[in-house]
């Protein structure tokens, strides 16, 4: 049988834009799965801020509080981010901040020596504590999170169970440490120095350790081959693997960084009380993870958004301080804050089908669209 | 004389009780485009696995380019510039096209290369020069590779393998899920890569297309290559005769 024997046309090409092009450009802000969550975020303090009485809500004041008050969630909410971007997931980050705190707390103390009975009292070795309890607690964190990249890469247990597992273990050795009563005599300097206090007299101190943290992650993640790769491993661990990227080794570091994302939410626990919290944080991981969802993230893994989990996690703590200053009954608080996430979480999914660029507008795909050579003929070999 | 790329000689492998591949041996040279053809079960992908690193074969040798090889990994096989394509695992669909084709390969910044920043516009730049060897169109690059069209995801995934294959490229099935307008690009993508200089070889069930794209056609059964025919002489009841071992039948019959 013979073939033809035409030389292969090839094509003209015409040139990817492979910049943003008019119509992205013509897509405005809320188009982003962050847009929509900011949206949302706005309303809420808009609707807040005129229904409560002499408007308190919107006060510096009243900022200043959310800040303090949702700056563990947003720390926990993008250390975790990456996490979920490569297709994992960590919810023993309550734990890890418990025993974080603890150990952290419980260093400080016994480094920083015997208080003296002053009204504020002096240590003899204050600044060594202070410092050996930051890095104690940062440690414990990473190390929580190693053991849980372990357990996941090396035992090969899904993510989900083996952090289950940690998270029960975690809890349990930070009340075995102890014994079940929170860690007292923590210097008042690491609180006033610290835990409450406020950069330029309104921005809390651990909320700007938060920012920080959180444009290091935007940056890392969008800018950097580790962001691409760990999102390459959360959208096709099987593509990933082919692609030569090694798996181990990166997912264990991503669960460090969400383990020392915990380590400082610890250090902001009890330097912002004084104390720990060793019954506490049961839901921290979840609100952190929501938080992420929220703002655009896939649970599974491919996409996710730093600025979308930042307002993510921020919605919560929104309507929490907005619940309890319109003086909601405590009960109905968590029905209201359970609908309005669901809400939010709906609204974003629209965002995304009707002009989310933000990666995989299925709806709007333009299938096809490759334009063939003008003369459209079959493909043929080329003659040798 | 074209360079012989891919040398197979006697290659084996058992699973349990199974002898998937018998004694199957194969060449592929330079700018030569071959089509591994055979029934199901026949052992044509055990056959590519074992020429992309993917498995190790129980006896036999294996040369690229005249040098022995001892393939343990798909890494392994990389290293001499075997590069493979699957039907469909080999891409990210979040992952947006240049990106896609740089995943392992990444280009950094050289400002800021000690962290280990992207240079996505050196990145973007060298993605359209790969597609456009191959004369493969998109409309855009800055776009998730889930939002493609089949044709267009395969299409990228041998623009990113004959970017970095530098001997050979196995495609296993990679028209199979396509349909008619997208099978078109990507068989005219494979015989550009072919072009470009590499060894290719194809397993497809797509025999018309294979007997226009192909040179050659290699069909394998019950775990050996059985026939090594060149595209220009063979009818696609030829083949078929030979994938279900009746050619001598076929010859009598048709008085050859």
């Amino acid at each position: 049988m013979a073939t033809n024997s035409q030389t292969m046309t090839s094509s003209a090409l015409q040139r990817p834009r492979t910049r943003d092009d008019s119509r992205r450009q013509r897509l405005s802000w809320f188009s982003r799965p962050a847009g929509w969550v900011g949206l949302v975020d706005l309303v809420l303090i808009a609707v807040f801020s005129i229904a409560s009485t002499n408007h308190v809500f919107f006060s510096v004041a009243n900022f200043t509080n959310m800040a303090l008050d949702s700056s563990q969630t947003v720390l926990l909410a993008v250390g975790v981010a990456m996490l979920l971007s490569a297709g994992e997931i960590d919810i023993s980050l309550g734990a890890n901040i418990v025993l974080s705190s603890v150990l952290g707390a419980k260093a400080t103390v016994a480094v920083a020596g015997a208080a003296s009975t002053a009204l504020t009292p002096t240590y003899p070795h204050l600044a060594l504590g202070l410092a050996v309890g930051v890095l104690v607690a940062v440690a414990t964190g990473t190390t929580f999170g190693l053991v849980n990249g372990l357990l996941v890469t090396r035992l090969r247990i899904n993510s989900f169970i083996s952090t289950l597992a940690t998270l029960g273990i975690g809890a349990g050795i930070a009340l075995v440490v102890t014994k079940g009563s929170n860690v007292a005599g923590i210097p008042i300097q690491m609180q006033s120095g610290f835990g409450v206090y406020k950069v330029f007299g309104f921005l809390p101190a651990p909320a700007l350790v938060t920012a920080v943290i959180a444009a290091v992650i935007w940056f890392v993640l969008v800018k950097t081959r580790y962001g691409l790769r760990s999102l390459a491993l959360g959208s096709s661990r099987e593509a990933a693997v082919r692609a030569g990227l090694k798996t181990r080794g990166h997912l264990i570091s991503l669960f460090c960084v969400a383990g020392a994302a915990s380590g400082i939410a610890g250090v902001m626990d009890y330097s912002r009380f004084g104390t720990t919290n060793v019954g506490g944080h049961e839901t921290a991981a979840l609100a952190a993870i929501a938080g992420v969802v929220i703002g655009g993230g896939a649970l599974f893994g491919g996409r996710v958004s730093i600025p979308g989990a930042v307002l993510g996690a921020l919605l919560a703590v929104i309507l929490e301080t907005g619940l309890v200053i319109l003086g909601l009954d405590p009960f109905y608080q968590q029905i209201a804050i359970g609908v309005v996430l669901l809400f939010a979480v709906y609204l974003r999914s629209r965002g995304d089908a009707v002009a989310g660029d933000d990666h995989r507008p299925r709806r709007r795909l333009r299938l096809g669209t490759v334009t063939n050579s003008p003369e459209r003929d079959h493909p043929t070999k080329e003659n040798q | 004389m074209p360079r012989v790329i891919i040398d197979a000689a006697e290659l084996s492998r058992d699973f349990g009780h199974v002898q998937a591949l018998r004694d199957a041996s194969l060449r592929v040279h330079e700018r030569e485009v071959v089509a591994l053809v055979g029934d199901n079960g026949a052992g044509k992908s055990t056959f590519m696995n074992i020429l992309g690193g993917a498995l190790a074969p129980d006896h036999g040798s294996l040369q690229i380019l005249g040098a022995p090889a001892q393939f343990t990994s798909v890494r392994d096989a990389q290293a001499v510039g075997v590069e493979s394509v699957y039907q469909n695992l080999s891409l990210a669909p979040d992952l947006t096209v240049p990106e896609s084709i740089f995943l392992g390969h990444e280009v950094l910044s050289t400002r800021w290369r000690w962290l280990n920043v992207l240079d996505r516009d050196a990145m973007a730049e060298q993605s359209v020069k790969a597609l456009k060897l191959l004369g493969i169109e998109l409309p855009r690059l800055d776009v998730p590779i889930a939002d493609l069209s089949g044709g267009q995801r395969q299409a990228v995934a041998v623009a990113r393998a004959v970017k970095w294959a530098k001997s050979a490229i196995l495609m296993d099935e990679p028209t199979a899920a396509l349909g008619v307008r997208q099978t078109d690009i990507v068989t005219r993508v494979i015989r550009a890569a072919a072009n470009s200089g590499l060894a290719v070889l194809v397993i497809s069930h797509d025999m018309p297309r294979m007997l226009q794209t192909a040179d050659r056609i290699v069909v394998m059964r019950h775990g050996r290559t059985v026939a090594d025919l060149h595209a220009t002489e063979v009818s696609i009841p030829d083949i078929v005769a030979e994938m279900l071992g009746i050619s001598d039948v076929r010859r009598s019959f048709n008085g050859h």
